[in-house]
């Protein structure tokens, strides 16, 4: 166990870690005010692209170089959106930094905002958070009291309001231009890009989204510095000039089947198997894993063998998943039936499926309908590679759909039949002894029955 | 409740129009006001679609295209007075929650999706409440409750009851 | 200029035009399949069908580097040194997903479907798709949904392209219809008590790639493979639409737009859509007849031909009543005719029908308040041939007061056009000839009534709002006993052989100076006398919009 201090939930174990006098009291807006004194926005961003903060959401994309995707000079308005729909199975480490600690969320977002002069903030927020919802609104309006928001900030001539704008149950709004439609009161269909957002996004303007934890890192590096943040992690791998590196701290959520599920505050590179052994205090009912969810179910599996795998956001693509994603890591014992993960993963999906893109629509919903027909005792051996195929079709080809949704899909359905085929075969064979050799088509269902 | 000629109360025009300031177009304010809607009406009618897009400056089909794409809104029958979320995503499920949510339909009376026929609640399913740290978990109306079991589901029914009995629901 | 290559094929676009892949594979005869994507509607780029594969050629090297990710054709435009693939095997098999996908849940109904012919996903799954059908749900029912009083919605056809949504969004900005739902629940659908009920609704049906969207008007009453579509222009406005006219042995089944950049795009109005019930319409005048004491008895063509000019000139001071409904041709050869028998006579406009005010739409589209086709066309002829451009009151207090003896009338007009006591001032006169295609008060004064023909009965040429000119040729024959206007001036003038309305505007073309450029082949689309006048003007010919007064010879 590393005797590293947390940095990003330092705050939240004091009492009453959500008002604005204990953050100021534990430091909170001092950077802040150090940056509206003494750098320029063009500084900030600077160092931001410096440190080599990648977002905490899921794409991992270099969170300074988003930034500098903005036109230069524009006359404004600039937008910026805080991404707090965090509705991938499996996390939840914004829940918690906005409920105990959401004026740490707010410095972040207006740091960032001053680096990309944007003069208004909406954060998304998912409607299953209503604890954030109030904590927010409370630590705005706190800020608007103390002039962190409003006109003049600090005596500064950058002015800033934050509105929370509040989801309505659909995973789709956590992609970004699903969320920039969402705001705008449309359905939340991703926009093909480009345009790309910072070029033309929120109401047709220039608009940045970033990721709630990508936020809080944010103040930290203006407050502690460049060095402190490259200090922690994993530097990118020299043999590889595409590796943007992992660097600085990074929250893990916990959950599944392990006896201490929680967030825990790691630098970037932590051990799956020791996140869960040493911080998790291992597996529940003493049992062993069978397999570990990386980073939120789209991330897809890794095996008890990938245990040793480093949780950076290169590690989980070595062994055959998306990447880190959320840093979601949901563990799996080993009585857990991985047909049931692949079930319970299609079905979210197909559930969420913004309806969209031909691909995602109807190869989600194929392949929970082929599950459904498995899990009822009705499956065959070439099912398994009819839902490989469909997985490739929706997100292993490259550009196949609009958005990263289907590639979410996909990747639990190929890592599962890739590392436990023989689980899944033998799940078929037992629960179909008689039909499992079958091939051709499935009986005729009326779509009236289905729908 | 006054209802003006739009079918929104005039509290709720009220409410929406004070929405407007946040944004540069009318039509953003739709998902608040759609919140709003269903906050004070359980439901959003086909008369405050109606309602909504005269207000913001749409057409009713461009209303009803948002509110019916996110699952959280109710057209024709009401919501019951406690709207119940149970997750079933990977790490409530992984963790017993399908069967909680069985049980607690059957403690009901109901199937996810429906409401108990005198209206007191309305059980749903979620996909991942963000909770998985307190898998499995329950949302009902503003409150997270944790690491569910049998136990803790039939005290809350206990209490819908008793608090509907003595009248403490807000609206009963 | 931008040089690509698609398909080892190169092709060089100037700078100027904007053309995604799809439109510059076009070029180069290489078909990429999509649904979704229409040039006249906001790029989507949903259904994934149009993905192709792309790269770069190094300028220096001639090394081509393919990227790893498929691109949508629809919204990537083309660039200098782009290379594209549109039949790797990657792009093959995306595309046969996508196929595979959209028929999981569709009912496969083509013996029922009225698209079954001129379907997409018919032929996309020919020709892209696979033989084998793997899904487990097999719908054999297709629900249907009225969606308004003219177009009915097969629910489970549906593709979700939503090319229908954006046209209502964009183009009529009615926005009636909307995606209801997510996921495999969506559907097309309006909300209660809001149809789709707009005047360009109709165009919902044609921008449909598959049998979703049905035309009431149409549905089940044709198969596709068993019509000819004709190329020809709309006559309900000025507006001038470009249009094919689809008909199966002299009946027409359907009116489509077709596609012109200078006049209607891609759309038309279903004021026009629907107009060619009249063509079909049993009260439609379908026999010569003629005055023997106080009724109107039959004439066959050959004894009138015979006669008709001599008893014409016999009751000079001559009028004519040009319509404008009329071609440039029918126009030229009536006033030829006219001042043949009579040099002096009188060349009036008909009465020019007028609704309301212009109705314009935010995605530019625009009916015309003047509801006829060839107010500027047959204006230019008459005044050429009469030095001015006389109207219809003129006549009336000609004929009042008693000036005129013989009047020879064009109608042609879909609705009814004068009432009795107007007609009623032709009462008195030696001779009134009148060719039209309903009865009317004053075919029923007339000394001989003469069936005329529907504009999709016609051949010759229109000049709408815009100057545009188009020429088209008939599309239907006309019932047997009309004889259509051009056809029988022609035949009135002595000349021989069939009419050929080409030849006529040949000569408009040489003799009046406004329809010069009519001289050359008319391209489909039409060509515009106004901007080629002003193209002129700095030439020698200075007559341009000026009136020559020239005798018919």
């Amino acid at each position: 166990m590393s005797d590293y201090q947390p940095v990003l939930l330092a705050n939240i174990h004091r009492e009453d870690s959500h008002k604005l006098a204990v953050y100021e009291a534990a430091g909170g807006y001092r950077a802040l005010r150090k940056t509206l004194r003494e750098k320029s926005p063009q500084e900030v961003v600077g160092i931001v692209r410096a440190s080599g903060l990648r977002g905490r959401g899921g794409a991992a994309f270099p969170t300074g170089l988003k930034w500098s995707f903005l036109p230069e000079g524009h006359p404004g308005p600039i937008y910026f959106c805080v991404n707090a729909d965090e509705s991938e199975p499996g996390t939840f480490c914004n829940r918690v930094q906005m409920e105990h600690d959401p004026h740490q969320v707010l410095e972040g977002t207006i740091l960032s905002c001053y680096a990309t002069r944007a003069s208004t903030a909406y954060i998304y927020l998912r409607y299953e958070y209503p604890l954030a919802y109030r904590r927010l609104q409370d630590a705005i309006a706190e800020c608007y009291e103390a002039g962190y928001l409003g006109k003049n900030i600090l005596g500064s001539d950058f002015s800033l309001d934050i509105h929370i704008h509040r989801g309505a149950g659909a995973y789709i709004c956590g992609e970004e231009t699903g969320l920039i439609e969402s705001i705008e009161g449309k359905r939340a269909w991703p926009r093909i890009k480009p345009p790309f957002p910072a070029v033309e996004g929120l109401f047709r303007k220039p608009t940045v989204v970033n990721n709630v934890e990508t936020l809080t890192c944010v103040v930290h590096i203006l407050d502690r510095g460049v060095e402190w943040f490259q200090s922690l992690g994993v530097p990118p791998d020299p043999d590889n000039p595409r590796d943007a590196g992992s660097y600085g701290p990074k929250l893990y959520g916990l959950s599944g089947h392990v006896n201490r599920p929680g967030v825990y505050e790691l630098p970037l590179g932590v051990r799956c198997g020791e996140l869960i052994e040493e911080y998790g205090g291992g597996v529940w009912k003493g049992r062993r894993a069978k397999a570990v969810v990386p980073g939120g179910v789209s991330t897809g599996l890794m095996s008890q063998s990938e245990l040793d795998t480093p949780l950076d956001f290169a590690g989980p693509v070595s062994v055959g998943c998306l990447g880190l994603g959320t840093a979601g890591v949901v563990v799996l014992d080993e009585t857990y039936p991985i047909i049931d993960f692949l079930y319970n993963s299609c079905r979210f999906f197909a559930h969420e499926s913004c309806g969209q893109c031909t691909p995602c629509r109807e190869g989600t919903r194929w392949a929970l309908r082929i599950l459904e027909r498995i899990k009822g005792g009705r499956g065959r051996l070439g099912d398994l590679d009819l839902l490989a195929e469909i997985g490739e079709g929706i997100g292993i080809i490259p550009g196949t759909t609009i958005c990263g949704l289907a590639d979410g899909a996909a990747w639990p359905i190929k890592t599962a039949l890739r590392k436990f085929r023989d689980e899944l075969e033998d799940y078929i064979r037992r629960t179909n002894p008689t039909g499992y050799m079958a091939t051709g088509p499935a009986e005729a269902v009326d779509v009236a029955e289905v729908a | 409740m006054s209802t003006t000629r739009r079918g929104l109360s005039e509290r709720l025009v009220e409410e929406i129009e004070g929405l407007l300031p946040r944004y540069p177009t009318r039509r953003a304010a739709l998902l608040p006001a759609l919140h709003l809607v269903q906050e004070e009406l359980g439901r959003v009618p086909h008369e405050a679609v109606v309602g909504l897009a005269e207000l913001l400056g749409l057409k009713p089909a461009e209303v009803e295209d948002t509110l019916t794409f996110y699952g959280f809104f109710r057209q024709d029958e009401p919501l019951g007075r406690v709207r119940v979320w149970v997750c079933r995503s990977l790490s409530c499920s992984c963790r017993g929650g399908e069967e909680l949510l069985e049980y607690l339909g059957q403690k009901l009376g109901i199937r996810p999706g429906q409401t108990t026929p005198d209206g007191r609640v309305t059980l749903e399913v979620a996909e991942c409440l963000g909770a998985c740290d307190y898998a499995p978990a329950m949302l009902a109306d503003g409150t997270l409750h944790k690491n569910l079991t049998k136990g803790k589901i039939d005290a809350f029914v206990e209490s819908i009851r008793q608090d509907a009995s003595s009248g403490g629901l807000p609206g009963a | 200029m931008a040089t690509i290559i698609i398909d080892g094929r190169e092709i060089e676009v100037p700078d100027h035009e904007r053309l995604n892949l799809i439109e510059a594979a076009r070029r180069v005869g290489v078909e990429i399949p999509h649904y979704c994507w229409h040039p006249g509607l906001s790029v989507v780029g949903s259904c994934r069908m149009c993905l192709v594969e792309i790269g770069r050629r190094d300028p220096a090297t001639g090394q081509v580097q393919m990227m790893p990710k498929l691109m949508p054709a629809c919204n990537t435009p083309i660039q200098d040194g782009m290379v594209v693939v549109t039949d790797s095997p990657k792009v093959r098999r995306a595309r046969a997903m996508v196929e595979e996908d959209l028929l999981l849940r569709h009912p496969v109904d083509c013996p029922i479907c009225d698209k079954a012919g001129e379907c997409r996903l018919q032929d996309y799954h020919f020709r892209y798709g696979q033989p084998e059908r793997r899904g487990d749900v097999r719908p054999f029912s297709s629900r249907r949904q009225e969606l308004g009083p003219r177009i009915t919605l097969f629910v489970d056809r549906c593709i979700l392209c939503t090319r229908c949504v954006r046209f209502t969004r964009e183009v009529s900005g009615t926005a009636e219809l909307m995606v209801r739902a997510r996921g495999t629940h969506e559907q097309i659908d309006v909300v209660d008590g809001f149809p789709l009920d707009n005047k360009l609704a109709g165009n919902v049906v044609d921008l449909c790639p598959v049998g979703a969207l049905g035309d009431k008007d149409f549905l089940y009453r044709q198969r596709v493979w068993f019509m000819r579509s004709h190329a020809s222009v709309c006559t309900r406005c000025a507006a001038g639409c470009s249009i094919w006219v689809d008909e199966n042995q002299d009946r027409i089944y359907r009116v489509r737009p077709r596609e012109n950049p200078q006049v209607n795009r891609w759309w038309i109005c279903d004021d026009g859509r629907y107009d060619y019930h009249h063509v079909h319409d049993p009260r439609r005048l379908v026999a010569p007849v003629c005055r023997e004491g106080s009724g109107l008895v039959p004439i066959d063509w050959p004894e009138l031909l015979g006669r008709l000019s001599d008893q014409l000139a016999r009751a000079r001071p001559l009028a004519a009543v040009f319509s404008p409904f009329l071609t440039v041709e029918e126009a030229y050869l009536l006033a030829r005719y006219i001042r043949g028998l009579d040099p002096e006579a009188l060349l009036v406009l008909g009465p020019i029908p007028r609704e309301g005010e212009d109705e314009r739409f935010p995605g530019g589209f625009t009916i015309a308040a003047e509801k006829c086709p060839n107010r500027r066309g047959v204006e230019k002829v008459v005044a050429h041939m009469a030095g001015e451009v006389a109207v219809f009151e003129r006549l009336l207090s000609e004929l009042d007061g008693g000036t005129i003896r013989g009047v020879w009338v064009s109608g042609g007009y879909r609705q009814e056009w004068i009432d009795a006591t107007t007609a009623a001032r032709f009462d008195g006169l030696q001779q009134l000839v009148v060719q039209d295609l309903f009865p009317s008060p004053l075919t029923e004064r007339a000394t001989y009534a003469l069936p005329g023909a529907a504009a999709a009965e016609r051949d010759g040429s229109y000049v709408n709002r815009t100057d545009q000119l188009q020429s088209v040729s008939w599309a239907v024959r006309p019932p047997s006993g009309v004889r259509p206007e051009g056809s029988l001036l022609w035949a009135l003038l002595g000349r021989q052989r069939l009419y050929d309305a080409r030849a006529v505007l040949r000569e408009v073309a040489a003799e009046i100076g406004h329809f010069h450029v009519a001289a050359e082949p008319i391209p489909e689309v039409g060509v515009n006398l106004k901007v080629n006048l002003l193209a002129r003007s700095e030439g020698p010919a200075g007559e341009a919009e000026g009136v020559r007064q020239t005798r018919p010879s």
